[in-house]
């Protein structure tokens, strides 16, 4: 038991109703969107990871200053939420650099919901993503998995969150 | 820049650099939100005792490692996968640690495999999981 800690899941927010386990559905496309990395935000990613390098700072072999590979972490992500009101927490992270991004390139990314589980009562889904160039060569790849809620299921869904899972789109 | 410290002459049981945080709050600020990860309503709120970092800013530090391990390797062909096992508080002092589990021969080099975790201030592995980045032939 957490002091102060809710302890029932939160079933409301700014942006309205949760999304619930049975809502989400093995499948469905998140969508799709255009995604082209500038160098503000390279270099915020660079400090908010205190991840600096010639690379990403100055010039690469590949041509151009590149993003740390971190930084695909955020597309997927909104792409959920423009489907699914989530907040929850991040659980697994897979991730395949197949090449890296260049400043100024434009990625086309693809997200989609691949699996959901219940395991320890708490509801986790999947969702991967491919990113690829205006050539249609795949530059990364990556699957989550996220769990809907801290608390477990069969824990009522009746309070009011303060933090919403749909975030303004920005690194 | 980007140079690999590891040598494709690299052995199972090889250390990788190893990467420490000391986190605060500030870092995971951004403009007025209040989220899980910098208010402690909100965090409440959802079942937390407290607000947690960001996961994949806690994650950054195998990133950073796997880059000086790696170099180029690491950005062209790298591998990762995570498992958060447990919330890191926005407090938390972190270390990414790591070590080879394996090689293979692939055309464009070795390809090493790594385990690969982060472990608080109480010695707790907070995530944990492998990845991999490829290594000139020398």
């Amino acid at each position: 038991m957490i002091e102060g800690a809710s302890k029932t899941r939160v079933e409301v927010d700014a942006q309205g109703k949760r999304a619930t386990y049975d809502e989400v559905v093995v499948g469905t496309v998140l969508g799709e969107m255009d995604w082209v990395v500038t160098e503000d935000m390279v270099e915020l990613q660079c400090r908010l990871d205190l991840d600096y390098d010639e690379f990403y700072s100055l010039n690469s072999p590949w041509g151009a200053r590149i993003a740390p590979p971190q930084i695909t972490y955020r597309p997927p992500r909104w792409l959920l939420s423009r489907t699914y009101n989530v907040r929850g927490l991040f659980y697994k992270w897979q991730m395949e650099n197949v090449r890296p991004i260049r400043i100024d390139e434009q990625l086309h990314v693809i997200c989609r919901i691949t699996d959901k589980y219940v395991k320890n009562d708490r509801e986790y889904i999947v969702y991967s993503a491919e990113a690829t160039d205006t050539k249609g060569e795949v530059v990364f790849r990556t699957e989550r998995v996220h769990v809907l809620d801290v608390l477990e299921r069969t824990a009522p869904r009746a309070g009011e969150g303060i933090d919403t899972g749909i975030k303004a789109e920005r690194i | 820049m980007a140079v690999a410290v590891l040598k494709s002459s690299v052995a199972v049981g090889d250390v990788l650099p190893e990467i420490a945080r000391q986190f605060r709050l500030e870092d995971f600020k951004r403009k007025d939100e209040q989220t899980i990860h910098t208010d402690m309503a909100a965090a409440q709120r959802e079942g937390l005792a407290a607000p947690v970092a960001i996961g994949p800013q806690v994650a950054s530090l195998i990133f950073r490692q796997l880059r000086e391990a790696f170099g180029p390797g690491w950005l062209e062909g790298g591998t990762c996968s995570i498992t958060f096992r447990r919330p890191v508080l926005v407090t938390d002092f972190c270390v990414a640690r790591g070590k080879v589990t394996g090689t293979s021969s692939e055309a464009k080099g070795v390809r090493v495999a790594c385990d690969v975790w982060i472990e608080n201030q109480r010695g707790e592995k907070v995530i944990v999981g492998s990845a991999s980045g490829i290594l000139p032939q020398t």
